[in-house]
């Protein structure tokens, strides 16, 4: 039985997300989503249209909370936390190793 | 009736450990039936490791054996079995976090939460199922399978801490780990008719534990009842090096905490908004009677008024999307795991609606937004404590919902988890606990606390076990088979 919640309307889509949105944030989180972008389009415009509610809400001087607890500037105290692994340990579940150490694609001239 | 070893509490377990009634290799065995016998139908677990086990139940007995139950103050949780989500970094031992991307992943570092349970004696069974990466509300966006909710296995066990939570209520461990980050212990805790406690932000270590939304993430206790949840509580809470939010906050003695709690002084808040969302009226019916049975054990029940739930979905929303693109970017298959063509449809999702929301051009309007609400809804739970010490809701509007009900929505997981958000988004403690049934599938009530205030929603919750059966009810098994 569907009740309540499930009745919250998602509004009509105010905010369009494009397909062409779609492929630009994909590239930049550097996802393959070929074949469902009109499909994430959807889905996006959906979620963004729901999150609007917020500007229900006046927060003109209300601060931003980044940390519930008020933790500010935690440092280290003495050498109680250093390098708890091994190079071994370290380089165990990478992909590529040459010479000890991690190898990856060309940064530069890479296809 | 006597108890199954396998379904044995924390303290009773420790009771006959302590009494030599039977040993830990007894226990551990006896869970291990449990599993084989029924985990083929409920998919609880992704991985176990019974020779470990075995072999650390040995070494339990031998410490007992050898030392006296003397040994039991310096660990106390010695040859107890439990099951730990697989988002749980665990040394030499494969953690997936349930997603194809970290499959065939042997960390080479032990997080902190399953670090102190080692030490305290506790034994790992093995490593259990969850919405990949803890996206979810159902353990269906697992990238291996959807476990099954013991009470009826076409129902979702709820998430992601689903496989725990299955786990605890058919007794294939004693007491199980999972992680909260905005209703993900106190779902399936619900659903599943278990006890679940998400402690405050902070209290324990995420150290280990694989990131998802870093400002709110909490690892927690899943259990049998509110006494052993404590019990865990007070082993893995506590400030850790290798945590800079931990909190260093003096962790107090939370066994005392129950028996010297008095609840006639206790004041709890009832918000309009919270009884008001459309619950199903089985779960209604059953969570007010909860709210009586306050009454009668002697608390004060004060109607309050708390900001419609409906915000922090959106809230929430924003904030965790935004940090999983930023922790889930760390998975660049060069280090570790496969490349990024192995995330599933529920993380690319996320990953790319957070990409988007910190954009340069939208950062302000939704995710420096979202933050000020936040503040919003801290400052309103603030306003509320100064009436009450306790806040009373519905931990899910609904019971179980049948496998395939995922699809119904983009945000499925932040709806039915819309009674969880303002407490996780805010930092707060929060206990789930069983409080009867409606349709043959358990109903959950969730005590909301002040920050760091872990003792009285304990004290509360088990002052309402203590008066009430609802926690000791358990599935027929055998029509699973």
């Amino acid at each position: 039985m569907v009740t309540g919640i499930w009745s919250l309307k998602l509004l009509s889509y105010s905010l369009m997300i494009t397909k062409e949105d779609v492929i630009k944030i994909a590239e930049l989180a550097k996802l393959d989503i070929s074949g469902q972008e009109e499909l994430f389009a959807s889905l996006f415009s959906q979620t963004i249209d729901y999150i609007q509610i917020l500007e229900e809400l006046n927060t003109k001087t209300t601060p931003e909370t980044y940390q519930v607890t008020g933790l500010t500037n935690v440092f280290q105290q003495g050498e109680e936390n250093r390098a708890p692994l091994t190079k071994e340990e370290v380089l165990q579940n990478a992909k590529e190793v040459t010479k000890g150490l991690i190898a990856t694609k060309g940064v530069f001239d890479r296809d | 009736m006597t108890k199954k070893l396998n379904e044995l509490t924390i303290i009773e377990a420790l009771k006959g450990l302590k009494a030599k009634e039977f040993t830990s290799v007894d226990l551990t065995r006896a869970c291990f039936d449990q599993i084989e016998k029924y985990d083929g139908v409920i998919n609880a677990y992704v991985t176990l490791v019974k020779e470990n086990a075995l072999n650390d139940a040995e070494k339990a007995d031998l410490l007992i054996n050898s030392h006296g139950p003397e040994i039991f103050d310096e660990k106390p949780l010695l040859g107890i079995p439990y099951a730990c989500k697989d988002n749980y970094s665990t040394k030499g031992i494969e953690t997936t976090a349930s997603s194809n991307i970290l499959k065939d992943y042997f960390p080479p570092f032990e997080s902190t939460v399953t670090q102190k349970l080692k030490d305290a004696g506790a034994i790992l069974l093995g490593k259990t199922n969850l919405d990949a990466f803890a996206h979810g509300a159902s353990t269906e966006n697992s990238d291996f399978y959807t476990t099954k909710n013991p009470w009826d296995p076409t129902k979702v066990p709820g998430g992601s801490s689903g496989g725990s939570g299955a786990a605890v209520i058919s007794d294939m461990c004693v007491f199980a780990m999972g992680s909260d980050t905005g209703g993900s212990i106190r779902c399936p805790a619900s659903w599943c008719g278990v006890t679940g406690l998400k402690p405050t932000y902070g209290r324990v270590s995420r150290y280990g534990l694989a990131a998802m939304a870093s400002s709110t993430d909490c690892p927690g206790p899943m259990t049998k009842t509110v006494e052993d949840a404590a019990y865990v509580l007070q082993v893995i809470a506590g400030k850790d090096v290798h945590d800079a939010t931990s909190a260093p906050e003096r962790v107090p003695d939370y066994k005392k905490s129950i028996t010297e709690f008095d609840i006639k002084k206790l004041k709890v808040g009832r918000p309009h908004s919270y009884f008001d969302i459309g619950m199903q009226p089985g779960v209604a019916e059953k969570v007010n009677a909860a709210v009586e049975t306050f009454k009668k054990l002697g608390a004060t029940i004060v109607d309050i008024d708390l900001i419609d739930p409906k915000y922090a979905i959106a809230v929430y929303t924003i904030i965790q999307r935004s940090e999983v693109s930023s922790n889930l970017a760390r998975l660049d298959g060069i280090r570790y795991g496969h490349t990024r063509d192995a995330f599933g449809f529920e993380a690319k999702k996320r990953i790319m609606l957070g990409t988007y929301a910190l954009s340069a051009g939208y950062y302000d309007q939704y995710y420096a937004k979202a933050q000020k609400v936040r503040t919003l809804l801290i400052e309103d739970f603030n306003k509320a404590f100064d009436k009450v010490d306790l806040i009373i809701g519905p931990t899910m509007p609904n019971v179980a919902v049948p496998i395939g009900s995922v699809n119904s929505s983009p945000i499925f997981g932040e709806l039915t988890d819309m009674m969880q958000l303002p407490g996780s988004m805010s930092g707060l403690p929060v206990i789930a606990i069983p409080c009867g049934q409606s349709d043959n599938l358990p109903v959950g009530v969730q005590l909301i606390g002040q920050k760091f205030n872990e003792s009285v929603v304990f004290g509360a919750a088990a002052a309402f076990q203590q008066a009430t059966t609802y926690h000791v009810v358990k599935p027929n098994l055998e029509e699973l088979l």
